[in-house]
């Protein structure tokens, strides 16, 4: 049975195939910002009790979450260049080179 | 009846119960039920010190029951017994007898209430726990569970020290609140900085965890760790450097975890993380802010060991923990998936879960007590731990890219301890009431204000649509099979290079002085042998002693021939 087929799967599975279909990205992607829209314009419609002067600026924290996610993930990256070596680094003899001992797993496919 | 035994006891007893059972589904029942009747114990036991033994002219303090002590024996008793659930289908010995002194210990050290008591209890977590490093039987697990040993059993060596240290100074081996200060109190405060993953000191902690068996790592994440948060909230609150290595804590693993490919140690770098939240609120060390720290350990348990299972579960149908490896898994392992979410959404602090009403304590502290950059990296941080736990390991497991795999779901016990363990984190999200009541203070805090659901939203869904846009744009690093340095290449390259290094020097050192002083006595021997040897000068006459000898036998058989004639 080829392994792409879809048939057979476990229903909540199936439902969750949606994902996956052409557009179902973006859709989500465009439901997001709409929902970090009316987040930025909830900001507008309550009294703020921050602790701190930056906590009034409207959307603060979703811009301070974005600019520093971003500012992450680019770090890291930076990072990576300096620390990332091959696999088997530290020897043969180490666990990220080692396959997991069959004999205490149970690998079965869903079909199986 | 059971006011009178320590909690650790019934699992050390349970132990040697296990042992003469044969292996089986009544081995099952035992590792369950035992955790079951200890969390009935810890939850019904008056306050107050119920057991002292003597001890070398020494009253130790075994049952040290108080609020801060009982959400912590708690949380212990219930995350061994969803570690024992998950792990039902073992039949390895090794594995549940160290499960459970492991337990023992790790409860029995959070009730001592001197330090002698905890320093046993506290190398006992060491020895137990290694097991489940070792029960992977392989050779690369078997070098990283003597490395963590050593480290372990080190904190522990450091502890007596500080303890010896302590009792010269102050009479008193009791382990209540101490003022940072003497070499004793440095001590013990680094002992338990060690067990605690403070910075520079943390490798241990991603250096074994993922070496673990699949249901070890489980049982390993609950234990060692938030009993040294327990140990320093007990002994060091209100000690200010530890909102500065908190928050140092809180910082750097997501930098390593954004980039790390085995999914486990990704969770042992964002474990390493929410520490530091619980160590900023020991820090700050108001009441409010030991409770947040109390309260996040709490939830931290229980999402981190769900975020274990359904990695561990994806590890268990395929072989591999690697994200590079895996991807789209949902397809068939829709409820792991499902409950990684619910762990994923916990620790990313989502309103409506378990993270949400318990690190707001803290975060909410660090701003009412004036600590504005602390609570600048903190919320940092938070956006952090969505990046590795909230995205990156149920979107690089699950969903992404088609790994391929169509593993099947798993197994009925390891659903049920994830869907109890997912349950309880969206029942204290929602409801945390119950928490609060148990924490050591009085609870003055209403997560769920209009202003806070907002802003959290607001940083976590733009967060979000960051990765979003990242993604999309190429820009985000890919899953690639590899490793990153860390500390641990110090003892595990550094060290062992300089070591060689210097053994090499020492052996050029003794060839050279050998070959010198053999040089010269085989010098000696040749110029001996050329004037004494056969050919020699002093050969070409017979010494004098010779010549005595001879005429001695002469004389002699001259007497015997005269004497028979």
């Amino acid at each position: 049975m080829d392994k792409r087929d879809d048939s057979g799967l476990p229903p909540l599975g199936r439902m969750m195939l949606w994902v996956d279909k052409p557009g179902s990205v973006t859709k989500i992607i465009w439901m997001l910002t709409l929902v970090c829209a009316a987040l930025f314009a909830a900001d507008f419609m309550y009294e703020k009790h921050g602790h701190f002067e930056v906590e009034s600026i409207p959307g603060a924290y979703g811009i301070y979450g974005f600019v520093m996610f971003t500012g992450l993930i680019l770090a890291a990256k930076a990072l990576r260049f300096f620390i990332k070596r091959p696999e088997d680094f530290y020897g043969d003899k180490a666990i990220d080179r080692e396959e997991y001992p069959a004999d205490q797993l149970d690998k079965v496919d869903h079909d199986a | 009846m059971l006011d009178a035994l320590p909690t650790a006891f019934l699992f050390f007893a349970a132990a040697i119960l296990l042992l003469a059972m044969p292996q089986g589904r009544l081995r099952g029942v035992l590792l369950l039920v035992v955790p079951l009747i200890a969390g009935w114990q810890v939850w019904s036991l008056p306050f107050g010190e119920l057991v002292q033994v003597g001890f070398f002219g020494f009253e130790l303090e075994l049952m040290r029951v108080d609020k801060l002590s009982r959400v912590f024996g708690l949380i212990f008793t219930l995350a061994a017994f969803l570690g024992n659930l998950y792990a039902w289908h073992v039949r390895d010995t090794v594995q549940q007898v160290a499960a459970l002194l492991y337990a023992g210990s790790a409860i029995g050290a959070v009730f001592a209430g001197d330090l002698i008591t905890l320093f046993f209890y506290w190398e006992g977590t060491a020895i137990a726990s290694v097991f489940l490093i070792w029960a992977r039987r392989t050779e690369g697990a078997y070098h990283t569970g003597m490395r963590y040993l050593i480290i372990q059993i080190g904190s522990g060596v450091i502890l007596l020290a500080g303890t010896a240290l302590f009792y010269r100074e102050t009479g008193s081996i009791e382990f209540g609140q101490m003022t940072l200060g003497s070499l004793a109190t440095w001590l013990i405060f680094l002992s338990f900085g060690i067990k605690c993953a403070f910075p520079l000191l943390h490798n241990w902690l991603q250096d074994s965890y993922p070496a673990a068996t699949v249901t070890g790592t489980v049982i390993l994440s609950a234990f060692t760790t938030k009993l040294a948060v327990y140990a320093l909230a007990r002994g060091f609150a209100g000690t200010e450097i530890l909102i500065y290595i908190g928050a140092i804590m809180t910082l750097f693993p997501i930098f390593f975890a954004e980039i790390e490919n085995d999914l486990r140690r990704v969770l042992a770098y964002s474990l390493n993380n929410q520490l530091g939240f619980m160590v900023v609120g020991i820090g700050i060390g108001t009441e409010m802010a030991l409770n947040g720290t109390a309260s996040h350990a709490f939830a931290h348990i229980l999402y981190k060991a769900l975020l274990f299972m359904s990695v561990g579960a994806v590890l268990f149908r395929t072989g591999t923990s690697k994200a590079s490896e895996l991807g789209g898994l949902y397809r068939t392992m829709p409820r792991t998936a499902m409950f990684c979410l619910v762990g994923a959404a916990s620790i990313s602090a989502f309103p409506l879960f378990s993270g949400f009403v318990t690190k707001s304590l803290i975060l909410d502290q660090t701003a009412s007590q004036h600590y504005p950059i602390i609570w600048a990296i903190l919320v940092f941080a938070s956006a952090g731990v969505l990046s590795h736990s909230g995205i990156k390991i149920p979107f690089f497991t699950f969903f992404a890219h088609d790994s391929g795999l169509r593993p099947r779901e798993a197994p009925m016990h390891m659903q049920l301890a994830m869907g109890i363990t997912a349950a309880l984190c969206i029942m204290i999200g929602v409801y945390p009431d119950p928490l609060y009541a148990l924490l050591p203070y009085e609870v003055d805090f209403h997560p769920y204000t209009t202003g806070h659901v907002v802003t959290q939203l607001q940083l976590l869904l733009f967060a979000l649509l960051a990765f979003a846009v990242l993604m999309r744009t190429g820009i985000h690093p890919p899953e690639i099979r590899a490793i990153n340095l860390d500390t641990d290449w110090t003892y595990r390259r550094l060290m062992p290079r300089m070591l060689s290094a210097v053994s090499k020097g020492v052996a050029a050192v003794w060839t050279g002085s050998a070959t010198l002083i053999l040089s010269g006595i085989s010098g000696l021997v040749r110029r001996l042998y050329r004037s004494h040897g056969p050919e020699g000068r002093m050969a070409q006459v017979w010494p004098t002693g010779s010549m005595v000898l001879w005429i001695a036998v002469l004389l002699g058989v001259t007497l015997v021939v005269n004497f028979l004639s």
